[in-house]
């Protein structure tokens, strides 16, 4: 074998919650894996449905988005705006054929050092049991990249982002926020934009 | 007469206040003080502010770095006009009345001129004559011309007049002859100055304990005995060791550590029988720090009582003491001796008597904090009464008013207490201090004023780089010139360097000089967090004439040394990655516009208990306009449970004393049986609503009044809480500590016949119901015991405890209790004490403990059980709901931070006091409601904001006018508007809070956030991989 394989991993972390959560562990001594590069954003509501695909896209073998707990988004309800994203990229990842659990979006509380570390050092060991992207899927790597890149390009495109608003609206009217549900939400208000990208980028 | 009448009040008061002191107490208090806008003297009798925190390695519980957090405060001191600091000075005399004191001061002459001084060091170099290093407790050597440490405020040399061969033999002068800058001054005189000031704080800090009383432990007899202060500056990288423990003998690494607790404190033989308060924690942290220095070393702390009372210290030490596996042992071995083969030996005995030997290869002393040397001289000066231990005398009601009125003590000096209750002091005085001279407030100070901002428009990015070492916290760990030398080769990086300690003033002064010097037009910091060191970087951007915004930081070490410190090679790596990602940003980073605000120049106090009351008072003391919401019919809270204090006054009467002082105050408005129901807007223009409850408690009806303020304190206190085992509530005979109270205020306290009464401690603490202790409750058992044995003096009292934390002049009454007869017995949470009572209850319950002095089994019929059972916070959902606050795994409200801003929370104009933060007493939670107050009228004296531009920005071509963003805005900071009949979106910049929804949900991406602008992030995103996009 060759010598052990670490991957990368890129995380957004809301400056409120995950951050401070990721600052305490850090006062607090307690050690994670050194995979990790963060990127603070002020809440997780700023994350744009391009930035995890830009990140897989760029080398990124997983993704980390960490907010506030739901409920308590220091900015009232962007963490929720967040699971309409990251829902998205999940459909992305799946029409792609990338495994889902290269993306993750999860919660510390800037109290909760221990809870942050035990997080990033499972979605590490996650992340290292898929091997680099297009092992497990057992794909062509550089196939992937460039689908990837496209549909980043999607994700900015105005098709995409108004099935997005769509399943955002949907989800502040009826108040649910389980992740199931918005997962159908997106499925559901961007099927159609999926499919127009998905015949002009992934089937060859 | 012909004397003319005097001026009115508000003429004659001084807009100055004196802070005597510069360690962390006085530096808060003049920065509070400034903030409030009051012209502030800050004397200090050594030649730079800093004080024993400067000193410190790291600091409790979080084992923060000290000086990393410190330095940034003192260069805000050193920054601000409005805070002249007065070095090598003291007070002398204090004549006048409050509000128009003059303060006589002694400036002894630093022989280097302060003004011209550019702290290059030659004069150390060239400087014939050494000196032992006050600053590295005499471990080590500086010379005559020095400067007491690298981060010194003011940035300024000294020479030492006592030891200088010019100023005492008429030779050398070598100072003089290379000092470029022309600043040495062997005429300098003593001068002495006569301040006008209105009000003074005295802040000394606390003295060493005599050497005479560390000789008793083999200190200054043999080598490798410690004191604490000599071993902390053996753990830190800028101490004579560059951070290597060594022992003195034979410059080798211990390998196994003893740490004897109470040296000096808790010590009848010395005079001090008070507990320091602080060394059980701080021993603590230096034995995990000593783990950390070397994973190998064995950990023996020995203790009478383990007093980790404060917020998360209990959690802290527990972890600290089971991941390192240190040995506690219960006992206060007599003394040091040293044995043939090298090593020092311990003898003990335990609790059954038996007594143990052990050798070891360093013995640490806590030593505990004593009142300063020139205590009396002080209070001679200021004209102040001391209490029997020479700590400034006060009153459990007025914590920080000494006996003359417009003198006030903080720290160290009112009384033995960590950083934290300092620095909560400090912010109390200055809310004080402000209401005092209210009608003088900005009559003495200046405004600050920057340069004017560099154009930056069409210049290519010029990236700074500065990689800091923070002693070895980053050093350590990541290779540091490495990462500095990687730095260098990135795009757009046209300097890059690295500084020992970033935060300090000369780096920020060398940072202004790089800044002009390569014409940088982006700054990137590698460092700690972003969180706490960004404001002070961004100000010395300004200082540059740089644009703040053009600022991005790395966080090399509480995200990367810091939790990969064994991983050298992989933290070094991430490094490099984390800088090269900064400086991808910063390279798109733009100049934004700062808007100022106006602030509603009022307060909401939402809790009417005695932090609530006294918050609210202070508050309007200051002259600003407070609403008061209490959930009661009346106002007084839990204190009103108490029926006597300490010291025999009756809280009930004092707090009654507060309500009707608060109903009567004019710009107090009180709103009973009220509620806080939404609250929305930010610093300075918050909107509240609040549900007003018929204040007929049969009917339900309610009404809405809404308020506006620009600040809020949250003083909604905790409860007792109720135990459900040791048969409580099973019989008459089985109280709390509270039912006690209020039975000893009866007319018959004790049952007849009253022979013995048992208390059980940590009932609920500490354990399973609440993790944390309570921090009273010691406190209290003692005290009632003692009411107890005043009543009925035959009454055999038995306490029984795990530790007693009767932490600061406390330990008095349980001296007392012990003279007087009651009995302490320790039990351990293996096996807590078993309690029985007879069906129905009549009968006296029983109580059966183990004796770890007799080995057996003691079984107690008690006539009254008494059980000591803490306090819970309040429920705080609703609240951190509303205000987006975060609390503590035990439902506290979690201070912004730990050390330092012990009073503010993360939103900005949210502020907690009282048992919300945590379990306190009532001189602890009067101190920690007058710093709430004091913090909160800072934004409402300022009269204006400036938020951070941080705010989102509508590219109106781009723009569709489709209104998803005004739909998900959570603050209605988007409007649509039409402009030639076609919709557009657009922010309204003041209710902007940055969160970027908008800009995420914007299906044209019209929409951008300033710092965290889309191309920004994206380049940061393309920079996570080495080889680029």
């Amino acid at each position: 074998m060759a010598t052990e394989y670490t991957p990368h991993i890129l995380g957004f972390l809301c400056n409120w919650c995950c951050y401070t959560a990721a600052d305490s562990a850090g006062v607090g001594r307690y050690q994670y894996p050194p995979n990790l590069r963060v990127i603070r954003i002020m809440c997780t509501g700023r994350l744009d449905p391009s930035f995890p695909l830009e990140g897989l896209a760029g080398g990124a073998d997983g993704i980390f988005v960490g907010g506030c707990h739901p409920g308590e988004c220091h900015y009232q309800d962007g963490n929720y705006h967040a699971l309409i994203s990251a829902s998205l990229v999940h459909e992305i990842l799946k029409r792609i054929g990338i495994a889902r659990e290269r993306f993750l979006i999860d919660w510390a509380s800037a109290a909760e050092g221990p809870n942050f570390v035990r997080i990033i050092t499972a979605f590490t060991k996650q992340v290292t049991e898929l091997g680099p992207l297009g092992k497990t899927e057992g794909k062509n790597q550089a196939e992937l990249l460039r689908q990837l890149t496209e549909a980043a390009e999607a994700a900015r495109g105005r098709k995409i982002r108004t099935g997005l608003i769509n399943a955002s609206r949907q989800m502040m009217k009826t108040k649910d926020f389980s992740r199931n549900t918005i997962a159908t939400l997106v499925q559901d208000k961007c099927v159609k934009a999926l499919d127009t990208w998905h015949e002009e980028a992934v089937t060859p | 007469m012909n004397i003319p009448a005097p001026s009115n009040q508000a003429l004659s008061t001084s807009g100055a206040v004196m802070v005597v002191g510069g360690g962390v107490a006085g530096v808060q208090a003049a920065l509070d003080q400034s903030a409030l806008g009051y012209k502030v003297y800050l004397v200090e009798k050594s030649a730079a502010i800093g004080g024993v925190m400067a000193r410190l390695d790291k600091t409790f519980p979080t084992n923060d770095c000290s000086l990393c957090i410190l330095a940034p405060k003192l260069v805000e001191v050193g920054r601000d006009n409005n805070i002249e600091i007065l070095t090598k000075s003291e007070l002398l005399s204090l004549d006048g009345e409050p509000g128009s004191f003059t303060a006589r001061v002694k400036k002894q002459p630093r022989y280097i001129d302060e003004e011209v001084c550019n702290g290059c060091g030659q004069c150390t170099l060239y400087c014939l004559k050494q000196i032992g290093d006050d600053y590295n407790e005499d471990l080590r050597t500086t010379h005559v011309a020095h400067i007491d440490y690298s981060q010194a405020v003011p940035t300024s040399y000294h020479i030492d007049p006592k030891t200088c061969l010019r100023l005492n033999y008429q030779t050398c002068g070598l100072c003089a002859v290379v000092c470029k800058a022309n600043a040495i001054r062997f005429d300098d005189q003593e001068e002495i100055l006569d301040i006008p000031v209105g009000a003074v704080v005295l802040a000394p800090g606390f003295g060493r304990i005599s050497e005479e009383v560390l000789a008793k432990y083999g200190w200054g007899k043999f080598d490798d005995v410690l004191t604490a202060f000599e071993h902390e500056r053996l753990m830190c990288a800028s101490g004579p060791t560059d951070g290597e423990i060594l022992r003195i003998s034979d410059q080798k690494h211990p390998k196994k550590i003893a740490f004897l607790q109470c040296i000096g404190s808790r010590d009848e033989t010395c005079g001090n029988n008070y507990c320091s308060s602080v060394c059980c924690m701080y021993a603590i942290k230096q034995a995990t720090l000593a783990r950390e220095h070397d994973p190998d070393v064995e950990i023996t702390l020995f203790y009478i009582d383990v007093r980790t009372h404060g917020k998360g210290f209990d959690a802290a030490r527990k972890r600290a003491v089971t991941e390192n596996n240190f040995r506690v042992i219960y006992a206060r071995p007599p003394q040091v001796e040293d044995v043939f083969d090298g090593g020092l030996l311990l003898t003990w005995a335990d609790d059954s008597g038996k007594h143990h030997y052990e050798k070891f290869d360093l013995v640490v002393l806590s030593q505990g904090l004593e009142a300063p040397d020139d205590a009396e001289q002080l209070a001679a000066a200021a004209g102040i009464d001391l209490n029997h231990y020479q700590f400034a005398a006060t009153n459990s009601y007025t914590p920080l008013a000494t006996s003359r009125s417009g003198v006030y003590v903080i720290g160290a000096f009112q009384g033995p207490k960590d950083i934290s209750d300092s620095v909560t002091q400090a912010g109390g005085v200055a809310g004080l201090c402000s209401g005092l001279l209210a009608p003088a407030r900005n009559s003495e100070t200046v405004a600050a004023i920057f340069p004017p901002e560099r154009d930056i428009a069409g210049e290519e990015p010029r990236v700074g780089v500065f990689i800091c070492h923070c002693g070895i916290n980053i050093g350590g760990v990541v290779n540091v010139p490495g990462v500095r030398d990687y730095a260098g080769t990135l795009p757009n990086v046209v300097y890059a360097t690295d500084n020992l300690y970033s935060c300090s003033q000369d780096t920020q002064a060398h940072l202004v000089k790089i800044i002009n010097e390569h014409k940088l037009n982006r700054l990137v910091v590698a460092a700690c967090t972003p969180r706490t060191h960004e404001p002070l970087f961004q100000a010395t951007m300004r200082e540059a004439g740089l644009n703040r915004s053009l600022f991005e930081m790395a966080n090399i070490r509480d995200q990367c040394s810091w939790v990969h410190m064994h991983e050298k090679e992989a933290a070094t790596d991430k490094a490099k990655d984390l800088v090269r990602m900064a400086a991808a940003k910063a390279c798109l980073l733009t100049p934004l516009l700062e808007q100022e605000l106006p602030v509603t120049p009022s307060a909401l106090v939402v809790g009417g208990g005695l932090a609530g009351m006294t918050a609210a008072l202070t508050i309007a003391d200051q002259g600003f306009e407070c609403t008061l919401i209490e959930r009661e019919q009346r106002l007084g809270g839990r204190t009103m449970l108490l029926t006597q204090d300490r010291h025999g006054n009756n809280p009930r009467q004092a707090v009654k004393e507060l309500g009707a002082r608060v109903q009567r105050h004019p710009k107090i408005a009180v709103i009973t049986r009220a509620k806080l129901s939404a609250i929305s807007g930010y610093v300075g223009n918050f909107t509240s609503t609040v549900v007003v409850f018929d204040s007929d408690p049969t009917t339900d009806s309610k009404d809405n009044t809404v308020i506006n303020h620009g600040v809020v304190v949250l003083a909604t206190g905790g409860k007792p809480y109720v135990p459900d085992n040791f048969a409580y509530g099973e019989s008459n005979r089985v109280l709390t500590q509270i039912d006690l109270e209020q039975r000893l205020d009866r007319e018959k306290p004790l049952p007849a016949n009253c022979r013995q009464v048992v208390m059980i401690q940590c009932v609920g603490s500490r354990g399973n119901d609440l993790s944390y202790c309570s921090r009273i409750c010691c406190g209290q058992a003692v005290k009632n015991a003692l009411r107890i044995k005043e009543i009925s003096p035959k009454t055999q009292i038995t306490v029984l405890y795990r530790d007693m934390r009767t932490y600061g002049f406390m330990e008095d009454d349980y001296r007392k209790a012990r003279e007087l007869g009651v009995i302490f017995t320790r039990y351990s949470p293996e096996r807590p004490p078993v309690v029985t009572v007879s069906k129905g209850g009549r009968s006296k319950p029983v109580v059966k403990v183990f004796d770890p002095i007799l080995g057996e089994e003691l079984k107690r019929s008690t006539d009254l059980l008494i059980l000591a059972t803490g306090i819970e916070a309040d429920d705080p959902t609703a609240l951190t709901k509303l205000l987006k606050v975060p609390v503590t795994s035990d439902k506290f409200f979690l201070e912004a931070h730990v050390k330092l801003r012990p009073v503010d929370l993360a939103v900005d104009g949210v502020f907690v006091c009282g048992l919300a933060h945590s379990p306190k007493s009532i001189d602890e939670s009067i101190a920690q409601a007058q710093a709430a107050a004091g913090r909160a009228c800072q934004p409402l004296a300022k009269g204006s904001i400036i938020p951070e531009p941080i705010v989102s920005g509508v590219d109106a071509d781009k723009c569709i006018g489709c209104g998803a963003c005004e739909k998900f805005c959570p603050y209605k900071a988007i409007q649509l508007y039409k402009e030639d009949k076609r919709r557009k979106a657009r922010t309204i910049t003041a209710s902007c809070k940055g969160c970027g929804v908008c800009a995420a949900r914007c299906p044209t991406m019209a929409i951008d956030m300033g710092r965290f602008t889309y191309d920004a992030i994206l380049s940061q995103i393309h920079a996570f991989n080495p080889q680029g996009a």
